[in-house]
């Protein structure tokens, strides 16, 4: 049998709105990035190198939530050029943080924000990609995991399923012998309804998860929520414990809605998220 | 106790640290650790976690400080399970080898393992040692990473003098006094230790501490001590046969109010010391040449846990909580002879919503008025025999054992699925039988079940529909290509049952696989079986599987084949229906006939009606069943079916042994 040499896929790196944090994971993977680029050809990552493309892609990484009408019109052009489209993090999975404005009214927003808020054509909601197009992979994460990366690039390579365990945090924390923070010191944990791929990061070094993997579909949000209550959280704070990264993902959004904070900014006397 | 109880004051407890210390063994035991109890390692007495206590409640835990100066105040201890059973081991590892990397090979790790000492284990955790040891070293088929940590462990038991309010032992019979099994047990009073030896290595060690033997006030004393801790800890559970109450009660209204508040975190499962549950992890290179296959700790409240090709056998919280908890009391005793929980009551103490099985098991199972209890002894260890089979043939550990074979013909059957014929020099999978399966490995995917369609001396044929990435990846192996296969697994159909009865086979889609070599047999040796009807179905004419081999088997054959699709084309002009309108009654089949059913699960109840309509018996009507597998010897727990393991005890079962299991969703 003849080994069959393909050239190396072709892989572009793109953003929307987001902070690039999950495109710098691409670059932190150190040890293993020499070897990633002599088997991906990445003709597309703005963040790292000047050289540029159009596509096609065979592999598109999109970070960040659709934020503007231009966003949009953008990924749908990207999708028509990709062959396997990858959301990566939060905002591109979930809406990311920027998505609390999506339960507030947001001209009022606006113009709580900006001086002058016409300027900032934006629209009402940030959005997950899968809002708009069809999202053939999702990395989860505020940023995404290094090890959930590499096993994706892996995946890609070998041909087969990325090993993305459909399991809470929980699991993580258990196997890594880390006693649990909301059992033993009633920490507002979102880890037990949260999705696995962090290790366990917040856990480990004594603090609640936050969510940022996102609820697991079908999550029992609510039985945790009133856990938190419970626990003698005053229910709001316990509503608000879910309105974070990811807090635009079903089924986070309903127990997230109406708990979004509404305060008064101190300068300018409205009414701000 | 013995005359070889003695006393060791607490001040010289540091002698027993030394003496398991010697010979080079690691000490584990409870530190304080981040604010909670964890295991860590012992070098002086001063390590241990003393003078703390862990109150616990349901869905909480804290570390106190004791009143007193107590090494082992605490209650409830650290999770051991990961000493002998780590979250995460490395297992084997597969490699693509030659120029063209069509070569594969699969070895297995040996297991890094060093001596170790568990001092401060309770009754209940050395009990979970001892059924982990039943469930993974006990069996035909062993694990051989924990049979080598078991065997490199010496284990220091302290019984209990103080129960916490989630501690259940005495109800379950599993302590507060040592059982059988431990190596030193440890007693401890105000100024130290009743220590007794326990074992001919446990003697050893008491013996090289020079101590005075404890006079009988001590050891009343102890004795009284734990005494008291058992009636705390007993009566907690339903009075009677529990057990079969909860088994028969899959549709009480209580699982739904269960999984209202259950959050299907899989804490429970990973903090019970029994919950053996695993799954392979691939960690592979980016090349895909070299493999390593982890075994990992995994739930059966994960999302994945029971998912096969196109479906999730438990997909809901209401389901996954019912199959751990009935497992846990239910079906446990009848797969393994002994009780799978130890009343340690960590599930009740780490559940982030705090959900107490006494409570579930009492709404559930509780005992009707009147109903005496029964000693905890009955559903204590060393009870009744499991139900093992005999383990396969060239397979003695889980995980590992593959043998290589190459791909020497491969045919295209339908649009999905492919035969490929592999030459196999291992004989002891010339002995396949007809309805028996093989893991097939491949470097940097998991291995699948696959059942054999075709038997030779020296070559299996396999039929694969690329159904997910690994079976995908087979259908496109070419001539050349090598597999490593593990097997052969599984019951086999009972074909020899059916000598001198009529049969009927009754197959759909992927399901004809395996029912091909019960026709090979039944062709061979014609003479011995009566009139045989088959019948089968696919989706459509193009999807039947071996179209023109069946077509070939109606015209040459004294068979009575019948065919029929979902959706005809122009090409078919035979039946269009589902399968069971190929089974009305026929004066031909004798009531005494004998069925072989394989297809998707949805046909399996409809087509057993038709059989039964036509006056076959269940215990003469077999059907083969998919769940997800991982390891194919009952050790993994991916295809538990109620009591049964559908890798060891199947996949082959009459419907008498399935009972009313496949008339419960998600069971």
């Amino acid at each position: 049998m003849a080994a069959i040499v393909l050239p190396p896929p072709r892989v572009g790196v793109v953003k929307f709105a987001s902070c690039d944090g999950c495109q710098l994971t691409l670059l932190d993977l150190e040890n293993e990035l020499l070897e990633v680029a002599e088997r991906f050809e990445i003709v597309e990552f703005p963040e790292a190198t000047s050289r540029r493309s159009a596509g096609p892609f065979d592999v598109l990484f999109v970070e960040g939530s659709v934020s503007t009408q231009e966003q949009l019109e953008e990924l749908r052009a990207l999708r028509n050029r990709t062959r396997l489209l990858v959301a990566i993090g939060a905002c591109a999975t979930a809406g990311g943080i920027q998505a609390l404005r999506n339960y507030l009214d947001q001209p009022r927003v606006a113009a709580a924000v900006y001086p002058e808020p016409a300027w900032a054509a934006s629209l009402p909601t940030a959005t997950p990609l899968s809002d708009h197009v069809k999202v053939d992979l999702e990395l989860r994460g505020c940023p995404i995991d290094r090890g959930q990366l590499l096993e994706l690039l892996t995946a890609l390579r070998v041909g087969r399923r990325p090993q993305l365990p459909d399991e809470s945090v929980c699991g993580a924390c258990k196997r890594r012998g880390v006693a649990c923070v909301l059992v033993s010191r009633d920490l507002p944990c979102l880890g037990p309804v949260t999705a696995a791929g962090c290790g366990a990061i917040c856990p480990a070094f004594g603090r609640a998860c936050y969510g940022c993997f996102g609820p697991l579909p079908g999550a029992n949000v609510a039985a945790l929520s009133r856990q938190f209550v419970e626990r003698g959280m005053p229910a709001d704070d316990a509503g608000r414990a879910f309105a974070l990264f990811t807090s635009w993902a079903q089924p986070t959004r309903t127990t997230a809605a109406g708990s979004v904070p509404v305060t008064t900014h101190p300068d300018r006397g409205q009414e701000v998220a | 106790m013995t005359a070889d109880t003695r006393f060791l004051p607490r001040e010289s407890l540091g002698r027993l640290v030394a003496a398991l210390k010697a010979g080079g063994r690691t000490v584990l035991g409870p530190v304080v650790a981040d604010g909670a109890l964890g295991l860590g390692q012992i070098d002086t007495p001063a390590d241990l976690a003393a003078g703390v206590v862990v109150a616990t409640a349901p869905g909480r835990v804290r570390l106190e400080a004791a009143s007193g100066q107590r090494t082992f105040a605490h209650r409830a201890g650290p999770s051991w399970k990961s000493a002998l059973f780590p979250p995460r081991v490395d297992r084997l590892v597969a490699r693509r080898d030659g120029e063209d990397r069509s070569g594969v090979s699969i070895e297995p790790l040996a297991p890094a393992v060093a001596p170790v000492a568990l001092l401060g284990l309770r009754a209940c955790d050395q009990a979970a040692i001892a059924v982990q040891d039943r469930v993974l070293a006990e069996g035909p088929v062993t694990d051989a990473d924990y049979v080598a940590r078991r065997a490199a462990a010496l284990l220091v038991v302290v019984e209990c003098t103080a129960a916490g309010s989630t501690c259940f032992c005495g109800s379950t019979g599993t302590g507060p006094a040592a059982g059988p099994g431990a190596d030193v047990v440890l007693t401890e009073l105000e100024d130290g230790f009743v220590v007794r030896p326990a074992s001919p290595a446990g003697r050893e060690i008491v013996d090289a501490l020079g101590l005075e033997p404890a006079d009988d006030q001590l050891v009343d004393r102890a004795r009284t001590a734990v005494e008291d801790v058992r009636r705390v800890t007993s009566g907690q559970l339903p009075a009677g046969d529990f057990a079969a109450r909860l088994v028969a009660s899959p549709e009480h209204p209580r699982w739904a109010a269960v999984a209202e508040r259950c959050l299907s975190c899989t804490s429970c499962t990973l903090v019970c010391p029994t919950c053996f549950c695993t799954g392979a992890v691939q960690k592979t290179d980016l090349d895909g040449r070299v493999s390593v296959v982890e075994r990992e700790w995994q739930s059966c409240f994960g999302g994945d846990y029971a998912r096969v090709a196109g479906w999730n056998v438990r997909s809901g919280t209401r389901e996954r909580y019912r199959q751990w908890l009935t497992h846990k009391f239910g079906t446990w005793p009848e797969q393994f002879g002994t009780t799978g929980c130890v009343g340690c009551g960590r599930c009740i103490a780490w559940c982030p919503v705090g959900i107490d099985v006494r409570e579930v098991l009492a709404g559930i199972a509780g005992a009707p008025a009147g109903e005496a209890p029964v000693a905890p002894a009955a559903t204590a260890l060393a009870a009744a025999p499991a139900r093992w089979q005999p383990g396969p043939a060239g397979v003695t550990s889980a995980w590992e054992s593959f043998s290589r074979a190459e791909v020497v013909e491969r045919r295209s059957e339908t649009g999905d699925t492919t035969t490929l014929t592999l030459a196999v020099d291992d004989e002891a999978l010339w002995a396949t039988r007809p309805g028996q399966f093989v893991m097939v490995g491949q470097p940097g995917f998991p291995a699948p079940p696959i059942s054999v369609s075709r038997i030779h001396e020296g070559r299996l044929a396999l039929t694969i529909r690329a159904a997910g990435a690994a079976t995908t990846a087979l259908t496109r192996l070419p001539v050349g290509a090598e597999v490593g296969l593990r097997g052969p697994l599984g019951r086999p159909w009972p074909v020899d049952d059916a000598a001198g009865h009529d049969v009927v086979i009754v197959g759909g889609g992927i399901g004809v696989a395996p029912l091909r070599p019960v026709i090979d047999a039944i062709r061979r040796d014609r003479g011995r079986f009566g009139d045989v009807r088959v019948a089968l179905g696919a989706r459509t004419p193009a999807d039947r599987l071996f179209g023109d081999e069946v077509d070939r088997l109606g015209r040459e054959t004294d068979f009575d084949v019948r065919q029929t699709v979902d959706r005809g084309d122009a090409t078919w002009n035979g039946e269009v229906g589902l399968v069971v309108r190929l089974l009305a009654p026929d004066e031909r089949i004798t009531p005494d006939a004998v069925a072989f059913l394989c297809g998707p699960e949805r046909m399996i109840p409809p087509a057993a009606a038709a059989l039964q309509r036509m006056g076959l018996a269940r215990e003469h009507i077999w059907v083969s069943l998919e769940r997800t597998m991982q390891c194919g010897v009952g050790l993994c727990g991916h295809c538990q079916l109620g009591s049964l393991f559908v890798c060891r005890d199947g996949p082959v079962f009459s419907l008498a042994e399935l009972g009313d299991r496949l008339e419960h969703e998600g069971l």
